[in-house]
């Protein structure tokens, strides 16, 4: 007797009474994690675990803007906030007072300024890298992290694109950055990489901004249609805005979230139409990863001084780039995690190891690409470049190149330790690590690479200033703070492409070909688990 | 899923796309025809003292050279404005036909005697100025090269009351130095605004002989009009 279960079992099953829905998270297995570790070939690890129902994986996801506040949100909000207004309050003070509030100089003219801008567009790289070319590449474990990179890319550009805007010393005169007819009669130099930079910049924000949004419709179509529902079923369920409006917080949902959801029904032509505009978008971006940082690289490598002047500087930085934007990635969603217990069933320590190889890869290449400069400007016969490089290491800056190379090149070797790479907490130190390191690589490249120039005449040192110091960490609040108002009011996954790599939605996963009876019994890492 | 937005909110795509696309071009036409120089700048006329020097009358009608009271132009950079003595040279009382006969001129020209007698300056308003960021703009140089005061000033010799002619901004020194043909006169003639405007006239509606003289006097030139940064910032 051939029976046909209900696509999903799962639920049916719960509605029945016949299973329960575990509370979040899985006990720990020695030898596969939380069930996900699995090495063996053939055997596809559960990207969403504890057989949670498309229903259930809804719940979860909406319930992040739809319940009520965390208690650590306030605080950290507050205390993000608190640093971005700090950043405002200083550039203002730096554009009212000059350029000279900074510690850069004659020597030394370009700082943390641009340290701070290499670093803040490199760290969106994971965004791109992980929605376009996984989604090319399709690597299904990017549904569970894909939206909230995507939105770390937006936030990273947002703060590299203020420092441009604020190292130009007249800073009114911002507008100029692009070529705008003018009264002046004169275009900025086309021949130069700054201005490509300019257009670099701005189509990888676009772009980004694009997908994240176009990505988001459905979901938040979704969010509309459950404020709608809820004050349809109990109009008066849901509390005022203010206590003296007559609006509902839920009629503000269903406005906004549908004025974002742009008329979305879920028809399948929508759907069609989505998943074509999804694939042109990614194959738009997936130049992007390679173009933006390279563009960025050419800022240096096109100039002549010895340290900068180097053709291996494109394909270091793209790296370079992924590599920091990875960590950058684990940095976040690491806590996420723990915040938020049942975001475990969804990001799993298999999302995580995936991250950390790459890691440890990138890692691998940034430590080639370092050797490889010394190589060269050794074998290259150039003094100056021998220098530059020996200056590096060993002159008055050699502290911030060993912490390069320490965090860098050193600490992702942990990875190649099975036990290391899967447990979270030391993932976390290691994309600490790689951060700090990733910054520190900007500075050794820009600060000890000026500081030393040509001419014994043009040497000097460079000593930030505390305006320096708090436009950066301020920039760093303004980063997380963005991120914390994305994880309560926008979707922080990608709903019903998470559920399309789920059990559920394999045609072969209800057992009619196979004879199995119920889904809902299989190990979490059987074989049938996330499709063929 | 009920009606949250009712029908006629479709329209809100068209409408702000159309709006969107009048709105961004009122605003780039809005600025590009108002916020330059040439809106700004030209046509301004301040109000003179004793109702300012007639360039109409005096090197216009009697057909004073601009030498006669600008007298450095040829050797500085910088344009000078006289100084009361050389008003007073010739409006000192009882010194023209006019002090005597007509009592009108007698006392529009009191200010001169006035400012003379007490040795103070006639406080002239400034209506040409660069900014202070172009360092140098060198009356001499331009003189010699050929550069007629009409090319920056405008038929001064008609103007009953001077108000600035050109722009004067960036763009506009920059297409004079990207193009000087259509500019340079022979140097004697500089101050011959009448010649000047037919010459240049002449060339801007292509007449054969005008534009090929304005060839000849570029191959005339010692240095090409620089177009550097540092030529005129520094």
């Amino acid at each position: 007797m051939t029976t046909y279960p209900q696509p999903d079992e799962v639920t049916s099953r719960r509605l029945a009474g016949l299973a329960q829905a575990a509370p979040g998270g899985t006990e720990p297995d020695p030898k596969t994690g939380d069930g996900t570790l699995i090495d063996t070939p053939g055997v596809r690890a559960p990207l969403v675990l504890n057989n949670r129902s498309f229903g259930e994986i809804t719940n979860i996801i909406c319930g992040y803007t739809e319940n009520k506040v965390p208690r650590w949100w306030y605080p950290m909000a507050g205390l993000t906030a608190v640093l971005a207004s700090m950043m405002g309050a200083f550039i203002l003070y730096l554009v009212i007072t000059g350029i000279g509030t900074w510690g850069l100089n004659n020597q030394v003219d370009w700082a943390w300024d641009i340290t701070n801008f290499v670093f803040w567009i490199g760290i969106g790289h994971a965004g791109t890298l992980i929605s376009a070319i996984l989604c090319l590449l399709k690597q299904k474990w990017r549904t569970a992290v894909n939206r909230s990179a995507e939105a770390m890319t937006i936030f990273a550009v947002i703060c590299a694109a203020t420092f441009p805007g604020i190292h130009i010393g007249r800073q009114w005169m911002a507008w100029f950055l692009p070529p705008i007819p003018n009264s002046n009669g004169i275009w900025p130099n086309f021949r130069s990489p700054l201005l490509w930079d300019v257009f670099a910049v701005s189509t990888y924000g676009t772009v980004s901004l694009l997908f994240w949004f176009m990505g988001m419709v459905p979901d938040l179509a979704t969010l509309r249609d459950r404020a709608d529902r809820r004050l349809r079923l109990n109009p008066e369920g849901s509390p005022l805005v203010l206590p003296f409006l007559p609006f509902r917080v839920d009629q503000l949902r269903a406005y906004i979230y549908g004025f974002l959801s742009l008329g979305w029904r879920f028809s399948s032509r929508h759907w069609h139409r989505y998943e074509a505009a999804y694939l042109i978008l990614a194959g738009v971006s997936t130049p992007l990863v390679l173009s933006v940082h390279s563009i960025v690289s050419f800022d240096f490598a096109t100039a002549v001084l010895p340290g900068w002047h180097t053709t291996i500087f494109p394909p270091y930085f793209v790296a370079g780039a992924i590599f920091g934007g990875f960590a950058m990635v684990l940095l976040l969603l690491i806590p996420a995690r723990e915040l938020y217990p049942n975001m475990k069933d969804l990001v799993t320590l298999r999302h995580l190891e995936n991250m950390a190889k790459i890691l440890l890869l990138t890692g691998s290449m940034v430590g080639f690409a370092y050797s490889m400069e010394f190589f060269i400007a050794w074998y290259g016969g150039n003094k100056y470049e021998l220098y530059a490089f020996q200056n590096r290491a060993f002159g008055p800056y050699w502290w911030a190149y060993w912490t390069m190379i320490t965090c860098n090149v050193v600490s992702p070797q942990l990875f190649w330790s099975r036990k290391l790479r899967t447990t979270p907490a030391s993932i976390f130190f290691v994309a600490t690590l790689v951060t700090i390191g990733m910054w520190f690589e900007r500075f050794v490249i820009i600060v000890t690479s000026l500081h030393r120039a040509f001419l014994p005449g043009e040497w000097g040192m460079f000593h930030p200033t505390p305006v320096d110091i708090c436009i950066f960490v301020g920039s760093l609040g303004l980063f997380l703070h963005l991120f914390l108002l994305f994880m309560r009011f926008i979707p922080m996954f990608a709903m019903a492409e998470l559920k399309a790599v789920m059990p559920q939605a394999s045609p072969h996963a209800h057992g009619d070909s196979h004879g199995h009876d119920s889904h809902a019994d299989h190990d979490a890492g059987h074989a049938h688990q996330g499709g063929h | 899923m009920s009606v949250i937005f009712p029908k006629w909110t479709n329209l809100l795509p068209t409408i702000g796309a159309i709006g969107g696309l009048a709105l961004s071009c009122g605003v780039i036409g809005g600025f590009w025809y108002y916020a330059t120089p040439k809106f700004w700048r030209v046509g301004y006329m301040p109000k003179q003292p004793g109702g300012g020097f007639n360039h109409q009358i005096h090197a216009g009608k009697l057909g004073m050279d601009c030498r006669y009271c600008h007298t450095h132009i040829e050797e500085s950079p910088e344009a000078n404005v006289p100084n009361v003595a050389t008003c007073y040279g010739c409006h000192q009382a009882g010194s023209l036909l006019l002090y005597d006969t007509s009592e009108t001129h007698k006392n529009k020209t009191e200010f001169i005697r006035e400012a003379y007698s007490k040795d103070a300056s006639i406080e002239w308003r400034r209506i040409h100025k660069v900014p202070d960021y172009v360092r140098n703009f060198p009356h001499n140089v331009h003189l010699h090269a050929g550069v007629s005061c009409y090319s920056c000033h405008g038929r001064i010799d008609t103007m009953p009351v001077v108000y600035e002619h050109e722009p004067l901004s960036m763009s506009w020194c920059l297409n004079c130095h990207r193009a000087s043909e259509k500019n340079l006169v022979p140097p004697d003639k500089v101050t011959n605004l009448a010649w000047v405007e037919t010459q240049l006239k002449d060339r801007e509606n292509g007449q054969a002989a005008a534009v090929n003289e304005g060839k000849r006097l570029v191959d005339t030139l010692k240095n090409a009009p620089p177009q550097n940064c540092g030529a005129c910032h520094y």
